[in-house]
């Protein structure tokens, strides 16, 4: 449960400014979000249910009193196994002003990438829109996708935040 | 301008605010037939300051109609005028303008010019009254004079030269107020046009006129239209030397060396001032450096605001009585800021500009003043520069002034401080935690039990009373005594019963009781509602009343008191009271459901309901049957609830019960399955636990409850909320009677928890609305609980019935 630094280490890179990203699993999928949205990692302890929420929305926990909705992004994105163990983790996202916790498999590790590295992703429609997809990294055998978090979490399909037309 | 004014505009709207309800609540107390003098100090201070920092600001609009206010408090409280009840609903009226334009100013509604006119009018006239007894209330009030050897009648009517000077506002030069005060002017007397601006609109101060008016009518009768149109101050009225004969009559006035004054003397600069100082014996405080070429031009008019006005001494003496006061009677008046000078100084030189000791006289008689208009604009410009000054002056000056007077009411301006409400929610809310986490550490030292040692049982037990004292004085900050929403009311009933034609008396207790803030504000409107149905429904009119046998003037009491963590506010009169029958056949006019055998409650409960209104005539007031339903929801969504009790003839009673806070909520913490949810205890009636026959259905869908031979619906909460019950039997559990919005329900639940006090946090902060559910609170576990919605939960409960069905 350590609190991941929020400053960047700024690096060049073929003088193009990397920027760090946090990589998590869901299933067998390796995910990258930008670590300036993250404000901690944390255990996963059962939330308050929210009646006749999504099923994803697993409820609200106390963060040191603060009312924090959790969402289980495997539930959401039908990936992996939906148990939770000691080894679960919630990141908690700073979003839009908001503080938003999403329950991953695991968290991998920070890794820095430079805007150069990240291809386009081929146009495909499924779950996991490629609207929120910034691009592909593939990082030795692996195959990281970069993720617009804030996009993904603001959107109406996260039902999170109450639409302005509703 | 160097100094960004905008930033202080809040406090100048806090402050005229609070100016205004002072002025209203002394005007509502002033006994018309004999007025307290102090009062009517009181009321002309309270206008004075809000003419004042107007001024300053720059608020023309408010600063000329609280001008003209003054004016007649002025004349009122020097008893030229007599005191008339309808100057007290004009002085009301006036009020209630200024509040229009300060909320306009605030981008909150308008202001209707028309309005404005028309009581600027009003007001003038009944200050102009006296026009015709002038004299003789000039002998009345010289004869006042303190002893002075002041004696002077003046030949008003002589045919007198002055000398105007002004530099008018941007405001008025927008409308054209100058050429209106020309025109005006010339329909009194001779107007010559000594110098005019160049370019009118050139800048802000507009430019300097000249002019030079011959007439027979006094001063007074202009002086204030010039001081409307003309630049906070910056305006100066003297008689020119064609009218010599009054020279030596002022035995007062001594011939003395006179010091040219240049430009205006009042926009001297300070180091100049600070020369004439020192050569004024009456050693002229640095403080107020400003007005310290005052001894040059002989009299001061140091009204205090900013709106600084200099007459010369002869036309003081034509004026007489009028707003600014004549120096020369105040004798010996030592220089200072007013804190020790008695009520006749204080009334005179008002407050903290006193008059300087007239040592060094005015021969502006004789020595015409120097052209000053090669120099007018540059010192226009420093006279700008030094407005911050005398706003600070005039800020610092006044608590003392109203101190010596009032004692009572400065006391409150010098020991509070005024702080945002954001930074003491944020305080409330940091308590909140530090509340929970203590009852965390409580709770987990209590599962050591026998293990834990002394020390810790002992400190705990010590934070828990430390947080319990600092939680409720953090409280205790955004509470305020119910005397700001009661304070209204006078002023409400007063009008109303004047335009109903009854005879009112309004009796209040318990103002000091205190509620929290948010409550304060909202409160204000159904209690509004209520004292006005009173008034027009309740009490009777005077006739009415003596022939039942009561005393011709009707009764609303209204009262607050603390009960077992409520606020009670009661609102009754002595009336008619409410019609029993009436009300039910006006119910079945309606088509509401009302059979002869409800409960008086129940009965009276009926006029709450939307479009209901007993009174036979709809008027103005009342009786468009909206109102009282507004009434009951804005209560209840303050978590309050109300109720009537009421007696044919003899009256009615209407109890408002809050809670103390809008942050806190007493709770009982209900369980279902592994959840808990906190439902707020007003709501609550009773719990019980069914017996099997008490539970039967209807249509094999909705289920009823048997509950002291009343029908209840039941809520199943694990139903609307998809969760899984503990129980299979709804007899294995608890149900809890909930009444929100009139209706009851019963609510089943698995179990009953506790009760508690729960701090409440919002869900909406970082998620959404969710239906059923009014907040959140954290227990002291540290888990999140969820405050139930119970109007919702029972809508919810309605719905899906009828889906199912």
């Amino acid at each position: 449960m350590e609190i991941i630094s929020q400053a960047p280490n700024p690096m060049t890179d073929e003088e193009q400014v990397s920027s760090e990203y946090l990589t998590f699993t869901l299933g067998s999928e390796e995910y990258a979000i930008d670590i300036l949205k993250v404000q901690e990692i944390r255990g996963y302890e059962p939330p308050t249910l929210i009646a006749n929420a999504p099923v994803f929305i697993k409820g609200v926990i106390n963060l040191r009193g603060t009312i924090v909705p959790i969402i289980d992004l495997r539930i959401k994105f039908g990936l992996g196994n939906i148990e939770y163990t000691p080894f679960t983790v919630v990141v908690i996202l700073n979003i839009a002003r908001r503080v938003v916790g999403v329950v991953v498999d695991s968290v991998s590790d920070v890794i820095s990438l430079t805007p150069g590295q990240i291809r386009p992703a081929p146009d495909f429609s499924g779950t996991f829109d490629t609207k929120y997809i910034l691009g592909l990294v593939s990082l030795e055998q692996r195959m990281l996708i970069v993720t617009d978090i804030e996009r993904l979490m603001t959107s109406a399909d996260m039902e999170l935040i109450e639409q302005v037309v509703d | 301008m160097a100094i960004d004014m905008t930033q202080f505009y809040q406090v100048f709207f806090e402050e005229s605010a609070e100016h205004l309800a002072n002025m209203e609540a002394l005007l509502l107390e002033l006994d018309v037939s004999d007025p307290d003098a102090e009062q009517l100090n009181a009321i002309f201070r309270a206008a004075h300051s809000i003419k004042g920092s107007a001024g300053t600001f720059g608020f023309a609009d408010l600063a000329d109609t609280t001008h003209i206010l003054e004016n007649l408090l002025d004349k009122i409280r020097k008893q030229e005028l007599i005191l008339r009840e309808e100057m007290v609903d004009a002085f009301l009226e006036a009020g209630d303008l200024l509040r229009n334009m300060l909320e306009a100013h605030q981008g909150q509604g308008s202001v209707d010019e028309t309005l404005v006119v028309d009581i600027c009018n009003k007001l003038r006239q009944l200050s102009s009254n006296l026009d015709g007894n002038e004299s003789q209330i000039e002998a009345g009030r010289s004869d006042s004079a303190s002893g002075a050897s002041f004696d002077v009648q003046l030949p008003v009517n002589s045919n007198n030269i002055f000398d105007i000077q002004f530099v008018p506002n941007a405001a008025s030069l927008a409308n054209g107020a100058v050429e209106y005060l020309l025109a005006e002017l010339n329909s009194m007397g001779k107007v010559e046009v000594i110098s005019r601006p160049e370019k009118e609109n050139q800048e802000i101060g507009g430019g300097f006129w000249r002019i030079k008016f011959h007439t027979t009518v006094a001063p007074e009768s202009f002086t204030e239209q010039v001081d409307f149109i003309a630049d906070s101050g910056a305006w100066r009225i003297s008689n020119d030397q064609n009218s010599l004969p009054i020279d030596n009559s002022f035995g007062l006035f001594e011939q003395a060396e006179f010091e040219t004054d240049d430009s205006y003397g009042l926009f001297e600069t300070i180091p100049s001032a600070v020369q004439q100082s020192e050569s004024s014996p009456t050693q002229a405080d640095e403080g107020y450096g400003f007005f310290d070429d005052l001894p040059a031009i002989g009299i001061t008019l140091g009204d205090g605001a900013p709106s600084k006005d200099l007459l010369s001494e002869e036309q003081e003496e034509n004026v007489g009585y009028g707003f600014f006061n004549d120096i020369g009677e105040t004798e010996n008046c030592p220089i200072q800021s007013g804190v020790g000078s008695n009520l006749e100084d204080d009334s005179r030189g008002f407050g903290f500009f006193v008059p300087l000791e007239r040592t060094s006289d005015d021969n502006e008689i004789k020595n015409p003043m120097p052209d000053a208009s090669s120099s007018e604009l540059p010192a226009s410009d420093s006279g700008k520069e030094f407005v911050p000054e005398i706003t600070k002056l005039a800020n610092s000056g006044e608590p003392r002034a109203s101190r010596s007077v009032l004692s009572g009411v400065a006391a409150s301006g010098d020991s509070s401080i005024r702080v945002s409400v954001e930074k003491v929610d944020q305080l409330i809310n940091l308590v909140g935690e530090l509340v929970i986490t203590q009852a965390m550490l409580l709770q987990t030292a209590s599962l050591m039990s026998q293990e834990a040692p002394e020390g810790l049982a002992n400190g705990l037990a010590q934070l828990e009373r430390n947080t319990r004292d600092l939680q409720e004085s953090v409280m205790s900050i955004r509470m305020m005594p119910i005397s700001f929403v009661f304070s209204r009311f006078p002023r409400v009933v007063r009008d109303l019963s004047g335009k109903l034609g009854k005879q009112v008396e309004l009796k209040t207790s318990g103002e000091t009781t205190e509620l929290d803030k948010g409550l304060i504000e909202r409160i204000a409107d159904p209690l509004t509602h209520l004292i006005r149905n009173s008034l027009d429904h309740g009490i009777e009119s005077p006739a009415n009343r003596i022939s039942a046998g009561k005393n011709p003037v009707g009764t609303i009491t209204l009262k607050a008191y603390h009960q077992g963590g409520n606020i009670v506010i009661e609102v009754g009169d002595d009336g008619a009271g409410l019609h029993r029958n009436k009300i039910l056949s006006k119910a079945r006019e309606k088509g509401m459901q009302a059979s002869d055998q409800m409960t008086d409650s129940e009965v009276f409960n009926l006029i709450f309901e939307a479009g209901f209104s007993t009174a036979d005539q709809i008027t103005d007031v009342s009786g468009r049957g909206v109102g009282m339903d507004v009434v009951r929801r804005n209560i209840q969504s303050m978590g309050g609830r109300v109720e009537i009790d009421s007696m044919l003839g003899v009256g009615t009673r209407i109890t408002v019960r809050l809670p103390l806070t809008l942050a806190i909520l007493d709770g009982m913490s209900v369980a279902v399955g592994d959840q808990t949810y906190i439902l707020p205890l007003s709501y609550v009636v009773e719990s019980l636990q069914p017996e099997l026959g008490d539970i039967k259905t209807l249509s094999n869908q909705a289920r009823v409850i048997q509950v002291r031979g009343e029908y209840l619906p039941v809520v199943v909460l694990h139903e609307i909320f998809g969760l899984k019950s503990k129980w299979k039997m709804l007899t294995q559990g608890i149900m809890v009677v909930l009444e929100a919005d009139g209706t009851k329900a019963a609510l089943f639940v698995d179990a009953l928890v506790g009760q508690h006090q729960v701090v409440i946090k919002s869900l909406e902060a970082n998620y959404r609305r969710v239906a059923g559910v009014s907040g959140a609170t954290i227990m002291g576990d540290g888990h999140v609980a969820l405050i139930l919605d119970v109007s919702a939960v029972a809508e919810m409960a309605k719905s899906s019935i009828q889906i199912a069905a």
